[in-house]
């Protein structure tokens, strides 16, 4: 199968002041099309930065990252962000909904942003994924009318509306309770299905970990191993596998 | 392109999202913007109806639309407001009647009005001088008288005018007296005290119808001179053709008398000098009270402009006292002693007493000062009839003097209360010409005769020492070589006559100023002299730019060097004064809009970063920078537009309802900036319109910096997690 994103020897350093910190310290890592992928590890392994270069919000300071073929650090800032906005899906830990604007508003914005679709394209676009989520009566709320599990599902739809061949989610979950959080993922996981989209999602919940296909886990920065979500579930990072 | 739209719609969407999101800021902000286009609509509507109706006065009292003048003149034209004595260095048209023609070449000149301007002092004859004249003619009176009742009534006369002398010595000594106590010994001319002395004693009175010639004499000399000083009046006057001026200037219109006939010399006092200058001073401060009082609502006891006129008429009874003969004395101390019920037997004091007006009797003596006193007193040194010697310095400096019947006062109508646009008398253009130093017609043709008598030939300055000398100069031969019996005249400066008269007064002199008084000009004489400047009124006066460089191109055209200004810049510092205001303004809007392009633009930075999250997120999910930029100009420039249009809606009303009531006119200044006594402004579209610009790009300026944080946010920051 191809790989949609190909990430080789991403070493990515932020500096604070006078100070490099190391985030990443070499990953490489391949991601199939229609893969459905856990990053894990805990809190500054890096799973954040990672995808953070995936999405072509960032560049490694040295490495490769190629996503949809192409090299991240030969594009420009312009590409960069035309290549989020018509190949990437973002699901945010925080949601990060538009709050001035509708449901309906919200989800139709990528594709506003692409200039694409007429009008009515777009409203049937949103309208079917409304239902996909399953919150097609709150179309016209605002942000701050819905529930957590709501304001997700509707970040999911706004990560879908552009059929992005990857959409990627920084714990996507944290900031909900185990039950939504598991009917986000099944979500997530059916629109994997249904529409072959590649979903990349970090965590570092185990029962989250369960949902994917397998599970890249990072410590320090570094890549650490790749493993199945049995295993993973089954020799904790830390623990010897 | 209609996906493009659909982009902009949603811009422009979160932009009004937000803007209702953050109500507190969008208030803020949008009243400053509010208050700013306000200020520009109401201050600069303001300030176009005060330049409209200054214009019109300006332009309808003396300007015109434009004035052309000679190119090759040293100081600038100002018809108006000028602020020094002397007149600025203007040289000649040569001929009028040539300019004219030219200028009414241009397709937009309607008509053209000679002018000169100039000043001059004038006597008008004092109190003294008449009282005297008044006991001379008396005394021939008796002199000559036939018969038996003409004596007697001729003696009569004279007793009572030598009453009314009298009067005025014992005014003097009075006047004496006081200077006496503040002066030094020495600053008092002891020859004057001493004459005033001795023309105050019984015994010069007694002794007087021994030798009355002898004794009037004394008096003339001596004691007449003593009394002059406060009879000298400074006029400004414009030289003009009469007709042509009160055909141009439409707002003119003759109050007392009659306008000058044409080919006359005449004066007219523009009625605001005649009430200042020429009328008696306390009864111009009786008016000046009551106009304060009635018409301003002023109190004497509270405003102290009032006070200071009670105060000076308290004080200033001399120039009555001296109006009144040994008659009228006593008339004026029964009249007052019933009106004050005073036992006082001094009418100085009576008067004083008299003035000295309250809030609550000031209406009764105003009326009993019209009724009673008035009749009995001189209420204007200069009578409508009356020949005024007009005394100027001409150019060349020998003073000239010019006798010119005042025929009337005039007015423009609704500038009646402006010292400003009456500030200027007309004069015909002849006696202008005379005063200035010009040569008139008259003049020169005066001349050719005397010349033609005394044998005399005009030779050409450049060769007049050879024409002194022989053809060769010869230095060291200096002496006076001139053939005997040959007069040479040399001609001065070209178009100014060579002094005509001296500065002493003879008969001859009186009866040839006379003679001059009472001649008929050709209206060709009028035409076709020198003026110094024209008044231009145009058909269309809004192509006033246009029609300035038609008239210079035509003068050029012509061979005549004009050059043309505008009412604006004719009206010299009166002119000025709008661009003061106008800059005044500016600065205000100016610093108003600096202060609100800071507050914005705070505001603005604040909400931006509020709002790093929601812009990192538009821009992960593929929004581009231009995109963000675009969103948060929109936003200002919505509020800009909101607020701006609502202030400058709302200052439209406002100068709509002001100009429905008017502004009133406080003072006389006023009056003349707002062309009567109350300022209607009225709205133009076009600041409506720099106000709606100004503000939207005063709101797109003060978002450049929070949008420039904005577009650096990295989608970076919509991952960032606040915990």
């Amino acid at each position: 199968m191809k790989a949609i994103v190909s990430v080789k020897n991403a070493v990515k350093n932020y500096s604070l002041g006078a100070v490099e910190v190391p985030a990443l310290r070499g990953v490489t890592l391949d991601v199939v099309e229609g893969d459905f992928l856990a990053i894990a590890g805990p809190s500054g392994s890096g799973k954040t930065t990672l995808l953070n270069l995936i999405g072509c919000v960032d560049t490694p300071t040295s490495g490769t990252v190629e996503v949809a073929g192409k090299d991240t650090r030969q594009l420009s800032e312009r590409e960069l962000t035309n290549l989020r906005l018509h190949t990437i899906g973002f699901i945010f830990q925080s949601f990060n909904l538009v709050s001035v604007l509708t449901v309906f508003q919200n989800i139709e914005l990528p594709l506003l942003l692409q200039r694409e679709l007429t009008g009515p394209e777009r409203a049937q676009r949103v309208m079917t994924l409304l239902d996909k989520v399953g919150i097609r009566d709150y179309a016209t709320h605002r942000p701050s009318e819905l529930s957590g599990g709501q304001r997700q599902r509707v970040a999911i739809a706004r990560a879908l509306v552009t059929r992005p061949q990857l959409v990627l989610a920084d714990e996507p979950t944290a900031n909900l309770d185990s039950v939504t959080g598991g009917h986000i993922l099944d979500i997530m996981r059916d629109l994997n299905k249904s529409e072959r989209t590649t979903f990349i999602f970090s965590t570092h919940d185990q029962r989250v970990m369960q949902h994917a296909h397998a599970v890249v886990r990072l410590a320090d920065g570094k890549f650490v191993d790749r493993v199945s979500p049995a295993q993973a579930a089954a020799a904790p990072l830390g623990a010897p596998v | 392109m209609r996906a493009w739209f659909a982009t902009l719609g949603v811009v422009a969407q979160i932009a009004f999202r937000n803007l209702f999101a953050s109500r507190l800021k969008t208030i803020i902000v949008g009243g400053i913007i509010f208050f700013g286009g306000l200020l520009v609509v109401a201050g600069n509507s303001l300030l176009d109806s005060l330049v409209a109706s200054m214009s019109r006065s300006v332009i309808g009292s003396v300007a015109g639309h434009i004035q052309v003048y000679n190119a090759k003149s040293k100081d600038p034209l100002e018809v108006m407001g000028r602020m020094m004595m002397g007149d600025p260095d203007i040289s000649q048209l040569d001929d009028f009647a040539q300019v004219r023609a030219s200028l009414l070449k241009v397709p937009n000149v309607k008509s053209v009005v000679p002018m000169g301007i100039s000043g001059a002092l004038v006597t008008s004859g004092n109190t003294i001088d008449l009282a005297l004249e008044k006991l001379r003619n008396a005394v021939y009176a008796r002199r000559d008288a036939k018969t038996e009742a003409d004596k007697l009534r001729a003696e009569a006369q004279v007793q009572s005018e030598k009453g009314h002398v009298r009067q005025i010595v014992a005014v003097l000594q009075g006047d004496l007296k006081n200077a006496k106590s503040v002066l030094d010994e020495h600053a008092i001319d002891k020859d004057d005290a001493d004459a005033v002395t001795r023309a105050a004693s019984d015994k010069f009175w007694q002794d007087f119808d021994k030798d009355p010639l002898e004794s009037l004499e004394f008096l003339e000399n001596r004691i007449a001179s003593q009394a002059a000083d406060a009879d000298l009046l400074f006029l400004n006057y414009v030289g003009t053709d009469f007709q042509a001026f009160q055909k141009s200037f439409d707002r003119m219109k003759i109050v007392e008398g009659t306008t000058v006939p044409p080919g006359k010399r005449g004066f007219l006092f523009a009625k605001n000098v005649y009430e200042e200058q020429v009328k008696l001073k306390a009864a111009r401060r009786m008016d000046k009270i009551r106009e304060g009082t009635e018409s301003q609502g002023e109190k004497i006891a509270s405003d102290p402009d009032l006070q200071r006129m009670v105060r000076e008429n308290v004080s200033q009874v001399r120039e009555i006292l001296l109006q009144l003969d040994a008659a009228k004395t006593n008339d004026f101390r029964t009249k007052l002693r019933r009106e004050l019920g005073s036992q006082e037997s001094d009418v100085g004091k009576l008067l004083a007493a008299f003035f000295q007006t309250t809030d609550q009797n000031f209406r009764e003596r105003y009326d009993f000062f019209y009724k009673e006193l008035a009749p009995s007193l001189e209420l204007y040194r200069v009578r409508i009839g009356d020949t005024l010697t007009i005394k100027a310095f001409t150019r060349s400096g020998y003073v000239q003097s010019v006798n010119v019947p005042v025929y009337g006062t005039f007015e423009f109508q609704g500038l009646e209360k402006s010292t400003l646009a009456g500030a200027l008398n007309l004069m015909d253009l002849v006696s202008f010409r005379e005063l200035y130093g010009f040569m008139t017609g008259e003049k020169l043709a005066e001349i050719k005769a005397l010349q033609k008598a005394a044998g005399a030939r005009e030779i050409n300055r450049d060769n007049a020492e050879a024409e002194l000398f022989g053809s060769a100069p010869a230095p060291d031969k200096g002496e006076d070589k001139a053939p005997a019996g040959r007069k040479i005249e040399a001609t001065t400066t070209p178009g100014v006559a060579p002094v005509m008269h001296d500065l002493g007064e003879s008969l001859g002199g009186k009866l040839e100023r006379e003679e001059a008084r009472s001649r008929v000009f050709p209206a060709d004489e009028v035409q076709r002299g020198v003026v110094l400047n024209a008044a231009v009124i145009l058909k269309d006066p809004k192509k006033i730019r246009e029609t300035m460089a038609a008239i210079e191109a035509q003068g050029k055209a012509d061979g005549l060097a004009l050059k043309a200004i505008d009412w604006q810049t004719a009206a010299g510092l009166i002119g000025q004064f709008i661009n003061v205001i106008r800059m005044v303004l500016y600065i205000a809007i100016l610093i108003i809009f600096l202060i609100a392009l800071v507050i914005i633009n705070n505001a603005l930075v604040m909400a931006t970063l509020e709002r790093v999250r929601e812009i990192g997120t538009l821009r992960a999910i593929g929004a581009q920078r231009r995109f963000i930029l675009t969103m948060l100009v929109i936003e200002s420039l919505v509020v800009g537009a909101i607020f701006g249009g609502l202030g400058a809606g709302l200052g439209a009303l406002l100068v709509k309802f002001i100009g429905k009531i008017g502004i009133p006119a406080k003072s006389d200044v006023w009056f003349f900036f707002f062309s009567g006594p109350r300022l209607h402004p009225f709205i133009g579209t076009s600041n409506i319109i720099a106000a709606f610009i100004i503000v939207l790009l005063v709101s797109a300026f003060s978002s450049f910096y929070p949008a420039w944080i904005a577009m650096r946010v990295t989608p970076r920051q919509a991952m960032q997690e606040d915990e």
